[in-house]
């Protein structure tokens, strides 16, 4: 076997980048994560932020969540070719690499509504930063009556449950306070439904009526009128409110592919849904928020596709099964998940206390579970195995 | 703008599992001008009912539904924008 390491370049360290770096042996693969910038961010922390104005640090050192081997550069980079096999840095210097693994997350797009940096710089919003987030936290705190409007806008966003987790988590914060009949709550999406997935929408709908949450589906937001407080749809449909949290179309980060048809129209990087590579390349592949596949935006995403990758580049015929594990709050206590597969279409999974405290215990392991796959891999397939789609299918219909 | 002289968009979200067909055909339609074609392709069932729903709702047209062996095919007059 020949002693040379293969190079592996990972551009991003969130979750999905860290995870992969974290699972390829030293003795095989020279490993360099690229971030622009020093942190690994618990994204799903925002919600509580903006909801709960929890002051639950929400990221760590990059560096500190990787093992000691892995090497990181802080730097923003500026073209990926995959023709030539090179990742060129900032200051122009080129890296050249065995495998390139694109973990570049993705960035909110204000500019494709018109009116949504000024609404969000008014009102917050819970899916770019925490100061977006705090300015949520202050916008219920600052609200004694009136109509809140959370919107979602079209295109692709971080976490399919999060729109509605954000408003189940506004009623409470309202009916908490004893506001609940002052304060009009309603939730606009360009859906069929409140919740996309129809069987998982079963359960979402009654609930959002049990608690007079007003909904409106096939809302497509064209633009926000900050001043008159009206969003408008791209037929014209009018949509009053005092505060408006939006929730912003996301879009590839800004970095230049060679070849430049490997992004779509959103600057997501087209792959192949089961081995993640990018469309065209035995040797590139992109994993979690940066793809351009249509799977959830979620760290469970990144995760599995971070394993797959691994075992792939290790030599194994390795697949994605598509499988997703969304933690979604309810509000007062109580959560469900958003499970389903390439095959298995979203699972009606009972809302209860203990699927809600998952969430939190998941929270509570983020980084560490990062840092020690050797440790929490089994634990985290005893539980993916324990709840296939496939089997729970059969239980909850 | 002659509403006869608009472009033919072809959305493909063959393979995609509800609701990603409806996500797709918002794509094509936050970029589409009055009088374009949106023409899908999908093999998700739910589709059907999804996109009848979509077009009572925002007023646009359905100029045909159809299935063919290996898909269902959906073309779309924008005519509702504002």
């Amino acid at each position: 076997m020949s002693t040379v390491k293969k190079k592996v370049i990972i551009i991003g360290g969130g979750t999905g980048g860290a995870m992969l770096a974290n699972r390829l042996p030293r003795d095989e693969f020279e490993v360099t994560i690229i971030d622009k910038q020093p942190y690994n961010y618990f994204w799903p922390w925002l919600l509580y932020i903006a909801f709960r104005g929890s002051r639950r640090p929400i990221k760590r050192e990059i560096r500190s969540v990787l093992k000691p081997w892995v090497n990181f550069i802080q730097s923003g980079v500026r073209v990926v070719n995959l023709q030539d096999r090179y990742v060129e840095l900032e200051n122009r210097k080129r890296l050249e690499y065995d495998y390139v693994v694109i973990a570049t997350g993705a960035t909110v797009d204000y500019s494709r509504v018109p009116g949504l940096d000024k609404v969000t710089e008014m009102f917050g919003n819970y899916h770019s930063n925490e100061e977006n987030a705090w300015r949520v936290w202050q916008t219920l705190n600052g609200m004694r009556e009136g109509t809140l409007a959370i919107i979602l806008a079209p295109g692709a966003y971080r976490c399919p449950p999060s729109p509605l987790e954000g408003t189940f988590l506004a009623e409470e914060f309202f009916r908490r306070r004893g506001l609940r009949d002052k304060v009009r709550i309603v939730f606009a999406t360009f859906y069929p439904r409140p919740y996309p997935a129809e069987p998982m929408n079963e359960l979402i709908e009654p609930l959002l009526k049990e608690r007079g949450i007003e909904y409106i589906t096939f809302y497509t937001l064209d633009h926000v009128d900050p001043e008159r407080r009206v969003a408008y749809s791209m037929e014209g449909e009018e949509l009053k409110f005092d505060a408006a949290i939006v929730v912003p179309p996301h879009v590839g980060v800004d970095i230049k592919y060679v070849p430049e048809d490997v992004l779509d129209s959103d600057r997501f990087v087209q792959a192949d849904k089961f081995t993640n590579r990018a469309k065209g390349f035995d040797d590139a592949f992109v994993i979690g928020d940066a793809s351009a596949l249509p799977v959830a935006k979620t760290g469970v995403t990144a995760h599995l596709q971070a394993g797959v990758v691994a075992r792939i580049l290790q030599g194994e015929d390795a697949r994605n099964t598509g499988r997703t594990n969304c933690p979604f709050d309810v509000g007062y206590g109580l959560g469900t998940f958003v499970i389903s597969d390439y095959n298995n279409s979203t699972i009606k999974y009972p809302i209860n206390r203990i699927n809600h405290l998952f969430k939190v215990a998941f929270a509570a392991t983020y980084w560490d579970m990062i840092l020690y796959p050797e440790l929490w891999d089994p634990i985290f397939e005893a539980y993916f195995e324990a709840t296939e789609p496939a089997k729970l299918r059969y239980l909850y219909r | 703008m002659d509403m006869s002289q608009g472009n033919r968009i072809l959305v493909d979200a063959r393979g995609i599992a509800c609701p990603g067909p409806i996500t797709e055909v918002v794509k094509a339609y936050r970029n589409a001008r009055n009088g374009d074609l949106i023409e899908v392709w999908a093999t998700d069932p739910g589709f059907e009912p999804d996109i009848r729903a979509w077009i009572q709702r925002t007023g646009n047209q359905l100029l045909e539904l159809r299935k063919e062996s290996d898909k269902i095919v959906a073309v779309i007059k924008v005519t509702a924008k504002k």
